[in-house]
């Protein structure tokens, strides 16, 4: 890069440039070489060790949330779930062992018109500053329609199994049915409900955790379930 | 009236300096420090009309007052070694007044200017000299262990002594507004008592200090004097009064009361004002309307001020990144019912192991963002900023790797720290810049219901800045407004696990605010597309990791 058959004096200055050059040179490359160096620590940490691992781990809903059933609520048949998050927020719906799920073909529409209004159209807003009132949600009894679900043989009344405020309904329910039958126990949920802790205390006290469901279920007639993962 | 004045003033140098060697001087015989000062002093009071400087006096206004009221310059009575004694002496000796003999306490400073005051412990204090009372400040700033390179004093005195002043000052207008003396000097030379108390006090302590003043510094030495009077006039004003919030309940964390109390105490009595040393405050008769405050007679008092001394360092400010390498911390102080969540927190971490090397009262932790508390903090660490209050001292350079080296060597290696540095007020603006805007890239452990394919490595890395819609999740829902947020996934990229076929690794980069979780399991279909909805089967997220935080300035 220098030449260097230059006089002394002129050779001087591109030598030190050359060091410079090098210096920098050496210096971006331990850069590099830090870098690679942190990024490769950093990648050890983000590996898991598979043998820790279960095959098939719990679900988002079994970890996050606490589940109790409702056998024949307000009518023989009528199986509704109630998850409850930690945070008070109950979940509420369709149990793999509902009727609906018996009809040929399944469920095929659900109208959340229903009672006194459409469900479907409330939009709750507002800030809130306590958890008991949730700007302008209404506030249902445990036993409100819900929304009306139908098969092609018949229809069901679907209530809130919770007394609350009424946060939100799932409304894509209205489009798409189907969810229902794919997956009651998430994507078909029906509603969501605030309880306030006393309510909670009250209703859950008649509820069934999963292992009495099963139980109470199998007591009766063995259901298979239309649900799987 | 003016020409007795001037006769005084024309009588003769002999008389002068028999007045100095006979007004007290016996214990100085021999030194002759105060001569000069004396002498100023004596000339000084030669040039007051003497008949108003005998009403004065009559009616308790003490000496140093009497001299300011006039315009008298400042170094001639606030030198210190002047003292309150010997000045009253001059005082009486050149207009021949003759005092009942007590101390009293002046009806117009309450005593401020005669360096009396009632202390915290209630008991009165006088002292002669302002030397003393910088003795008094500097002993205070080296028992708390401050290490300043300057300081800034300010003073507050009640509202009752503004009030005094302005009748006094009104009464005498009214009676000889006309004369020369007071055109020419009370009404436009007139200091206020709280410029004399800071020029009286000022140099001493920079000597006994060693550091200059300064208008604006980061050390306040703060002077508050209220009056126990005052304060029953103004308590119901002061009703409406913003108090500042003070407990644990805004992340304070507190390891001396004292000095925040204090100053709540402060806002309670009557409205002071503080000033800082430059700038002399305006005279009161060219501002006030006078008919709000005439009052005379001044009453006589018998109570002192009380006279409180604050001295602090302003906030200093420390930022740097943190790690957090446990999935059981939680970023702040987390306490449910007196039960702690989590076994420790980041902030609690660094904020106890530097708050002791500044040996400051309290800390604040501020952080561009959070994580949950199972969520690790890795990579290029997350910024914060650390709020140090009233610290004794400004870590150096070398103090700060040591903190450094020292929470990264904890043994049980929950939390580290990168680029810690001590930085201006403008930290806040390069955190607050940083927070909404910047994006964050995470790691998430995710399962799916069935074997993962190479067309879904594929499809997953060709989305770039994909449009979700999130719905706020339900484990939030309880305390946050329900919105439907729109966010943005910059890009996502697999990660094939060895030896599983349904576990990956999903690297992405998201917009700040996308709730990660969510985006996984898809939240009972409330976060739309979803990674199950992309792929088509279940998903769900084991473990996630944010392993950046992109912020240029930290």
């Amino acid at each position: 890069m220098v030449d260097q058959a230059h006089k002394p004096e002129e050779t001087a200055v591109p030598n030190n440039l050359q060091q410079h050059h090098k210096q920098d040179e050496e210096q971006q490359q331990s850069v590099r070489e830090n870098a690679e160096y942190e990024d490769e620590e950093l990648h050890k940490l983000l590996v898991p060790d598979i043998t820790q691992l279960p095959l098939t781990p719990p679900s988002s809903v079994e970890s996050n949330f606490a589940s109790y059933f409702a056998p024949d609520f307000m009518k023989p048949g009528n199986d509704q779930y109630v998850y409850r998050h930690p945070n008070g927020l109950c979940v509420v719906g369709l149990a793999s062992t509902h009727s609906a799920f018996k009809d040929k073909g399944g469920v095929s529409a659900v109208d959340f018109n229903v009672g006194k209004s459409d469900r479907s159209g409330m939009k709750v807003t507002g800030k809130r500053k306590k958890a008991s009132s949730f700007g302008n949600a209404q506030h249902f009894e445990s036993n409100t329609a819900l929304c009306k679900v139908c098969t092609n043989d018949d229809s069901y009344i679907i209530r809130c199994c919770v007394k609350g405020s009424l946060l939100e309904v799932n409304e894509r329910l209205i489009k798409q049915p189907d969810l229902l039958n794919s997956s009651a126990d998430r994507e078909g949920y029906i509603a969501i409900i605030m309880p306030k802790p006393a309510d909670w205390l009250k209703v859950k006290s008649s509820l069934l955790s999963l292992e009495d469901f099963k139980k109470s279920r199998e007591a009766g007639s063995i259901l298979p379930s239309h649900n799987s993962s | 009236m003016s020409n007795e004045v001037e006769s005084a003033q024309v009588s003769d140098a002999t008389e002068v300096t028999q007045l100095s060697s006979s007004a007290g001087m016996e214990s100085h015989a021999g030194s002759c420090d105060e001569e000069i000062p004396l002498q100023l002093l004596n000339d000084a009071v030669r040039s007051l009309p003497y008949h108003v400087v005998k009403d004065l006096l009559s009616i308790g206004v003490c000496s140093r007052c009497v001299l300011r009221i006039f315009g008298t310059e400042d170094h001639i009575y606030c030198h210190p070694l002047l003292s309150q004694s010997m000045i009253r002496s001059i005082l009486e000796e050149v207009t021949g007044f003759k005092s009942e003999g007590d101390f009293q306490l002046c009806s117009v400073c309450l005593g401020i200017l005669q360096f009396s005051y009632c202390d915290g412990k209630e008991e009165m204090v006088k002292m002669e000299s302002p030397n003393d009372m910088a003795s008094t400040i500097s002993e205070l700033v080296k028992t708390e262990g401050h290490q300043i390179d300057g300081f800034s004093l300010e003073v507050s005195v009640p509202q009752l002594i503004l009030e005094n002043e302005s009748s006094l000052l009104l009464g005498m207008k009214k009676r000889d507004g006309s004369e020369p003396w007071f055109q020419e000097r009370v009404l436009s030379k007139c200091v206020s008592v709280k410029d004399v108390l800071k020029i009286a006090i000022t140099k001493p302590l920079e000597t006994l200090l060693d550091v200059k003043s300064t208008s604006s510094g980061c050390f306040r030495i703060r002077l508050t004097y209220t009056h126990k009077r005052a304060s029953d006039n103004y308590v119901e004003k002061n009703q409406g009064f913003k108090r500042r919030r003070i407990g644990t309940g805004n992340g304070l964390h507190n390891v001396n009361d004292e000095t925040v109390i204090t100053s709540k105490v402060c806002s309670d009595y009557s409205t002071n004002e503080t000033t800082s040393v430059t700038g002399r405050s305006s005279n009161i008769l060219q501002d006030q309307d006078p008919s709000e405050h005439f009052r005379m007679p001044i009453d006589k008092v018998s109570e002192p001020c009380h006279l409180v001394y604050l001295c602090y360092r302003t906030h200093i400010y420390l930022c740097g990144r943190y790690l957090k390498y446990s999935r059981n911390v939680s970023q702040t102080r987390w306490i449910i019912d007196e039960e702690r969540m989590g076994e420790a927190s980041v902030e609690e971490v660094i904020g106890s192991n530097i708050l002791p090397m500044c040996r400051g009262d309290n800390y604040k932790f501020h952080a561009a963002g959070r994580e949950d508390i199972d969520v690790r903090m890795l990579g290029s660490g997350r910024p914060f900023l650390l709020e140090i209050q009233n610290a004794r001292q400004v870590p150096s350079e070398e103090t700060i790797k040591e903190i450094e080296l020292k929470i990264n060597c904890l043994e049980n290696k929950l939390v580290g720290v990168k680029n810690l540095k001590v930085v201006g007020s403008q930290g806040w603006t390069l955190m607050r810049e940083g927070e909404a805007e910047k994006q964050k890239q995470y790691c998430a452990l995710v399962w799916i219901s069935r074997p993962l394919e190479d067309e879904d490595v594929q499809s997953i890395s060709l989305l770039n800045d994909m449009q979700i819609l999130q719905k706020t999740p339900i484990r939030v829902l309880h305390r946050r407004s329900p919105l439907e947020r729109q966010k943005i996934i910059h890009w996502m990229k697999i990660e094939r696990i060895a030896g599983s076929s349904q576990y990956f690794l999903l690297h992405l980069c998201t917009q700040a605010g996308t709730y990660i979780k969510e985006f996984v399991h898809g939240d009972f279909g409330r976060t739309q597309p979803s990674i199950g909805s992309i792929l088509g089967c279940r998903a769900e997220i084991m473990q996630l990791d944010v392993t950046d935080v992109k912020m240029d300035s930290f």
